[in-house]
């Protein structure tokens, strides 16, 4: 289920529907602290290829709030991902 | 948490989740859907007109025989962007209610997926906030669909390029033009 306590130290992140298959788990817990620019990073050093696969179409939210990865806003350019925060990799939605 | 032969549909309440306010009612559920509560809610003695939009799972996509669907999301997140839209078309056309429900899991072929329900006094404001509340939710709400082909691999669709979207199974990136 959603908002898994993540371990002392660590964050949570959730993974969904691609992002689940390609990693096949739902969440796990990732050592913090983490740059949020160095995120993709460290998740294709795990699962090689998931970046360019997976990654490159999808949007992360910190805490429920959407970050901004690629865009001019240096103050998220440098947000640090904490111990205790709840990561998410958002692939492009398809309800209806 | 307990293990899942598939991860992808890991995130699936047992309950409904839901949030009412006197004026909207956002649902994310496991179970059937019901159209007429979404007009009993938004039935209002100053709404004239109340426009009801039932969605239902088909049984093919681009000529693909489809075998069953399921619904995953991010809950917490999909009922704070539903209740967004929901606020944002009450102000913008004027309505007495909204009813946004969608369904999770699975979805047997021709069951409802989704109900959406929009009072106005008058029916030009509720076809249009009805319709733009569909497509707002088809576009932003954080809800998955896994289409499961007969004889194949699931596929999760992405609403925003028509496409078919990747492949489960081997994490090849299948995409296929319209």
């Amino acid at each position: 289920m959603v908002s898994t306590k993540p371990a002392p130290g660590h964050f949570a992140i959730l993974y969904f529907a691609a992002a689940s298959t390609f990693t096949a788990k739902s969440t796990e817990s990732l050592p913090a602290p983490v740059k949020a620019r160095d995120l993709f990073a460290a998740l294709e050093k795990r699962y090689p290829g998931i970046k360019e696969k997976v990654l490159n179409s999808c949007a992360v939210t910190v805490n429920l709030e959407y970050i901004d990865l690629d865009g001019d806003d240096a103050a998220q350019q440098d947000l640090v991902i904490e111990a205790g925060d709840e990561v998410a990799i958002i692939p492009p939605v398809s309800s209806g | 948490m307990p293990t899942t032969n598939d991860p992808a549909l890991a995130n699936i309440p047992s309950e409904p989740i839901t949030c009412t306010t006197p004026d909207i009612h956002i649902e994310l559920t496991p179970h059937t859907l019901s159209p007429l509560a979404a007009t009993k809610f938004v039935s209002s003695p100053s709404a004239g007109a109340t426009v009801l939009f039932v969605g239902t799972t088909r049984d093919y996509f681009k000529n693909l025989p489809v075998q069953s669907l399921s619904y995953t999301s991010y809950t917490p997140l999909a009922m704070s962007t539903l209740f967004s839209i929901a606020s944002s078309m009450l102000a913008k056309h004027d309505l007495k209610k909204v009813y946004i429900a969608h369904r999770l899991g699975e979805v047997p072929i021709e069951e409802t997926s989704i109900v959406i329900a929009v009072s106005a006094p008058h029916r030009q404001a509720a076809w249009r906030a009805g319709e733009e509340a569909l497509e707002e939710t088809k576009k932003r709400a954080e809800i998955w669909k896994l289409e499961k082909f007969v004889g194949g691999d699931g596929v999760w669709r992405a609403n925003r390029d028509g496409v078919m979207g990747v492949q489960v199974g081997d994490g090849e990136e299948k995409e296929t033009a319209v």
